[in-house]
């Protein structure tokens, strides 16, 4: 189910944040600067929406986009929080807001060379060191070398 | 001869907070204040990822007092494949095997929910007999995987014998799932536009037989673990997730209905056919052990009943849509969750055009279970922490992906 666009306008900017809504394909999306998105998380967590059910992050090419998955078993909705972020940027936190954030931050920053701030246990989730952010579009699965002699 | 004798010590307690043992002579470690005052030293102990209760390869480390765990943390990667990595080079109908591979006891389930999300942003209508087929075999697989947790739940409990039952029926569906799709784990079944194939002739009737008799012998599952004392020791009380800290950690499927919260995506989200099947939610009340199994066998019986009403009502017709050979979605983004046997399965789907997506998520429920695991295992014993993990059903290979 879909909140209403103007009600999750009104949700975001009670907190004091500049925020953007829409209703696109995939859902409604609220769209804030990233200074703003651990304001506009706790929003949305004390405006009902109990669960942060999924967080990941696109390579969009120029930047990283997160993206938060939200859903309010009260009202029985999902709503999306998208934020961009520079490159080997230094994200902070949410799992003081959701602690379900604690292990897709992980994820999330490791496979797309995030930095993490405030999390209790920022290490890598999957892989060792050494190893560069996969999900970066600039990491290939086989390099030109090993294309090549194939 | 003196009263007192300046040799003998008086043997009894000291005053409270005057008692001090002195420093211990060298070569004593410390001064043997006695069993009472024994202060036991923690261990760091590793389990796995190679130990029969983790489950896969979850490896966990555990500071030990004795046997109480003190903490515990989830230590993972040792299945990782790079899943989303791949499917960014793969075509949109050859995304299925991938997603075989993530959780690969529940692959139809996996499968469905990319079905879905390429379905979404090329607005493709599936056939209804193609929505039948997809839901009956889901729920086929829905058992099969409950029977595998099931048997490795009494296993971790001390129990043998319900494996070797369990194991039994799961080769009757597994034989049923190879006859529909020619596979029995890796199926690459479910396409976007429908399934592969139709159903085989006489399927009906293998799959009535199997049924019925799982009418009985879901009753006798149920009886040798829960009717058992022992077992019914080991879960109650264990490991409880309330409704609270089950939000909180983002939990979904089983583990959250256990803890009371009615919500099931074939319900609340239906898609495919399963607005068109009568089918009930089972709840928990306290969220513990005992209740993530009673609502797993509850769920058993309510698949078996949905299995039944597609088999006698499949439709007629068609069990593809027209698709193109290659499948060319427009730029955009989605999101299709699917509610598979261990929670929600979601995909989050970037396209920009192509024949393969620019960005897929994969979501899997037992990444968070693990996290609440790692909330509520502190404080338990060691052995009722492998209860734990058995009763929150988490698959590796979702996790790691």
């Amino acid at each position: 189910m879909r909140p209403g666009v103007d009600d999750i306008r009104t949700l975001v900017a009670g907190a004091g944040v500049a925020v953007e809504a829409e209703d696109a394909l995939l859902g409604v999306v609220a769209r804030v600067a990233p200074h703003d998105a651990i304001d506009a998380l706790s929003a949305f967590r004390t405006g009902g929406y109990e669960s942060l059910v999924d967080f990941d992050g696109t390579d969009t090419g120029e930047a990283i986009e997160l993206t938060w998955r939200l859903r309010s078993y009260s009202m029985d909705c999902e709503a999306y929080l998208k934020t961009t972020v520079p490159y080997d940027a230094e994200i902070h936190s949410a799992w003081n807001v959701y602690p379900s954030a604690l292990m897709p931050e992980r994820e999330t920053a490791e496979l797309l060379g995030l930095r993490l701030a405030g999390h209790p246990n920022p290490k890598r989730l999957f892989t060792t060191d050494g190893i560069p952010p996969l999900l970066r579009k600039d990491v290939a699965i086989r390099s030109e070398e090993e294309v090549k002699n194939r | 001869m003196s009263d007192a004798r300046d040799d003998i010590v008086t043997v009894g307690l000291p005053a409270e907070g005057t008692h001090d043992p002195g420093t211990p002579p060298a070569g004593i470690g410390r001064a043997p204040t006695g069993v009472d005052d024994l202060a036991t030293e923690h261990l760091i102990v590793n389990m796995g990822p190679q130990h029969p209760s983790t489950h896969g390869v979850l490896r966990m480390l555990v500071e030990l007092d004795g046997e109480e765990i003190k903490n515990a943390e989830v230590t993972l990667g040792y299945l990782h494949r790079g899943i989303e990595k791949l499917a960014e080079h793969r075509r949109f109908d050859a995304i299925g095997t991938l997603m075989d591979r993530g959780d690969y006891v529940s692959g139809i389930m996996g499968e469905t929910a990319v079905a879905l999300a390429v379905e979404q942003l090329m607005e493709i209508e599936v056939p209804r007999r193609a929505q039948w087929i997809r839901v009956m075999m889901a729920e086929i697989n829905r058992i099969a995987t409950h029977l595998l947790w099931y048997g490795t739940m009494g296993l971790d409990t001390g129990a043998m014998g319900p494996f070797l039952y369990a194991m039994r029926d799961r080769e009757s569906l597994l034989d049923i799932l190879e006859a529909v799709s020619g596979a029995r784990m890796m199926f690459n079944y479910v396409r976007p536009g429908g399934v592969v194939a139709d159903l085989p002739v006489g399927i009906d009737t293998k799959i009535r037989e199997f049924c019925n008799a799982f009418d009985t012998y879901v009753e006798e599952h149920d009886a040798i673990l829960s009717g058992n004392e022992i077992f019914q020791a080991r879960l109650n009380g264990i490991g409880v997730i309330d409704a609270e800290k089950a939000l909180a950690f983002g939990l979904t499927g089983p583990n959250l209905r256990a803890a009371g919260v009615d919500f099931d995506l074939r319900k609340t989200r239906p898609y495919d056919a399963y607005p068109e099947m009568e089918f009930d939610v089972p709840l928990g009340a306290t969220g513990d052990a005992m209740d993530r199994f009673s609502v797993r066998m509850e769920e058993m019986r309510q698949s078996n009943r949905i299995i039944r009403q597609c088999i006698e009502g499949m439709p007629e017709g068609e069990h593809t849509a027209k698709v193109p050979k290659v499948l060319r979605p427009p730029a955009g983004e989605v999101y299709a969750s699917v509610e598979s046997a261990r929670g929600e399965v979601g995909i989050h789907l970037v396209t920009d055009g192509g024949t393969s997506p620019y960005r897929m998520h994969y979501h899997g429920p037992s990444l968070y279970a693990l996290q609440a695991l790692e909330d509520i295992i502190p404080g338990h014993l060691i052995a009722d922490g492998c209860v734990m993990i058995g009763s929150t059903d988490i698959m590796l290979g979702e996790v790691d992906r």
